[in-house]
């Protein structure tokens, strides 16, 4: 086997690892952690956009219809938002800000902002959507802690002290 | 053709656009995101790349006989999103240069194979080929030339040639097996001069020289230019696949190097036991990755 690469992205993972005396330096190459994040982001833009666009009173047949076809639409949602972040990035590239930082950590952070409004709409739906809405927020919240928790470590620059 | 339709080839499965989005999405897409798109994209592909998708059931049928039609339309999603994920994962270490976790079986003949004055790598359309190249030629810090079956969209062969040889820093260069071509003098003239020659055995096209073996108990139709080549060139012929594990972790699989002696006898009967050799290779190899076989086209010849 070649050598072990860092194993975490998201900054709560880092310093978790980090703890444990592991690796805390950004890396793109767990699998479980992109499937757990990028399912959680399908689901709330799923259950987001079935609140808002699903009527409450359509038959059991037409509902079921309507949330096959909004797992395809939330799909083609991603592509245009992926398009439309690149244009935002491009922009904020001309007006000089983020130069440093690559086209898809620029994504990752659009995508985070976007994912989160929509957890705060979910706030305001039933019991259980809301509970949704909650657990994403105080994800975040935890992620940003653990990033100051990084920026003032040297852990992330110097991997396993 | 027409401009126009040339370019409307270039939104067809195989065509160029398809390869700019790829590099586009590279680029832009966090990685978290994959699962999720990798999965309808897959589906996408599934649905509009009929050809492909018959050519994978007709190959399961043939590799798990007794697999139902129902379980093998999954079994051929499942070869779609291995696909997906396979070039998606060569654009990434090609644009982004990130890392990737492998393991070598066989190590002991790929250190061989390093150190080979001339070898020829013979694989399959398995795993992940252009990434296997593009490792082997950082690895063993060697030039490596990959002969690839053309592309239906010239477009596309230029993008997908100049991609590879971009992702080996210079040291990967590809031609393009075409019948009539002058290619076997090239090769033959790189493997004096010790070059590494990687070819893909799987399957010989129409108007390639190939030689009737039995797959799975069928009937294919297997290159000899390998062999030939081998055999004038008296280089050995190194059984090689990249399978992919998981997530950014492959398996670099090589088997016994395969001899092609020249004796006084005819040229078909000192190739036979070579090709014998790497039928059964093959032949372990999709029995055992039958959802990493990457053949889009029909090989088998069916009973009709």
């Amino acid at each position: 086997m070649n050598k072990r690469p860092p194993q975490f992205y998201f900054s709560l993972l880092r310093v978790i690892a980090l703890f444990r005396g592991g690796d805390a330096r950004r890396g793109e190459s767990n699998g479980r952690e992109a499937w757990l994040i990028g399912l959680a982001i399908y689901l709330i833009h799923y259950v987001f956009f079935a609140v808002q666009v699903i009527p409450f009173d359509l038959a059991v047949w037409l509902t079921t219809l309507f949330l096959i076809a909004l797992a395809f639409w939330i799909w083609i949602f991603w592509l245009l938002v992926l398009y439309l972040n690149s244009s935002i990035i491009k922009l904020l590239r001309w007006c000089g800000l983020f130069r440093t930082i690559p086209d898809r950590r620029g994504q990752s952070i659009l995508w985070g902002i976007m994912t989160t409004a929509m957890a705060f709409e979910l706030l305001k739906c039933s019991p259980w959507i809301r509970e949704l809405g909650t657990v994403w927020l105080l994800a975040v919240a935890m992620n940003l802690a653990s990033a100051l928790v990084l920026a003032f470590s040297d852990a992330a620059r110097s991997p396993g002290k | 053709m027409t401009p126009s339709r040339s370019w409307l080839r270039g939104f067809a499965v195989r065509g160029v656009f398809w390869r700019h989005y790829l590099d586009w999405a590279t680029i832009n897409v966090p990685f978290f995101l994959y699962p999720v798109l990798q999965f309808f994209w897959s589906l996408f592909f599934f649905f509009f790349a009929a050809p492909a998708r018959r050519a994978i059931l007709g190959n399961l049928a043939v590799v798990l006989p007794d697999s139902s039609r129902t379980m093998n339309y999954l079994r051929a999603f499942r070869t779609f999103h291995n696909y997906a994920w396979t070039i998606s994962e060569a654009a990434i270490y090609k644009l982004i240069k990130e890392e990737f976790a492998y393991e070598i079986i066989g190590a002991n003949w790929l250190d061989q194979l390093g150190a080979a004055p001339g070898a020829i790598v013979l694989t399959a359309h398995m795993g992940n080929y252009d990434l296997g190249a593009a490792l082997f030629a950082e690895k063993f810090n060697r030039e490596i030339r990959v002969v690839r079956a053309p592309e239906p969209d010239p477009r596309s062969a230029q993008h997908l040639g100049a991609s590879l040889e971009r992702s080996g820093e210079g040291a990967v260069k590809v031609d393009y097996n075409t019948a009539g071509a002058l290619l076997s003098f090239d090769l033959l003239h790189a493997l004096r001069l010790g070059e590494i020659v990687s070819i893909q055995g799987d399957r010989a096209d129409s108007g390639l020289a190939a030689i009737p073996a039995q797959l799975f108990g069928r009937e294919v139709r297997l290159p000899t230019g390998p062999f030939a080549l081998a055999q004038v060139a008296q280089v050995p012929i190194y059984p090689l696949f990249i399978a992919r594990l998981g997530y950014r972790s492959y398996q670099i699989i090589v088997r016994e190097p395969i001899a092609v002696p020249r004796s006084a006898r005819n040229r078909e009967d000192d190739i036979a036991p070579a090709v014998e050799k790497w039928r059964k290779v093959l032949e372990q190899l999709i029995a055992e990755r039958w959802d990493q076989w990457f053949a889009f086209a029909p090989g088998f010849q069916f009973d009709e």
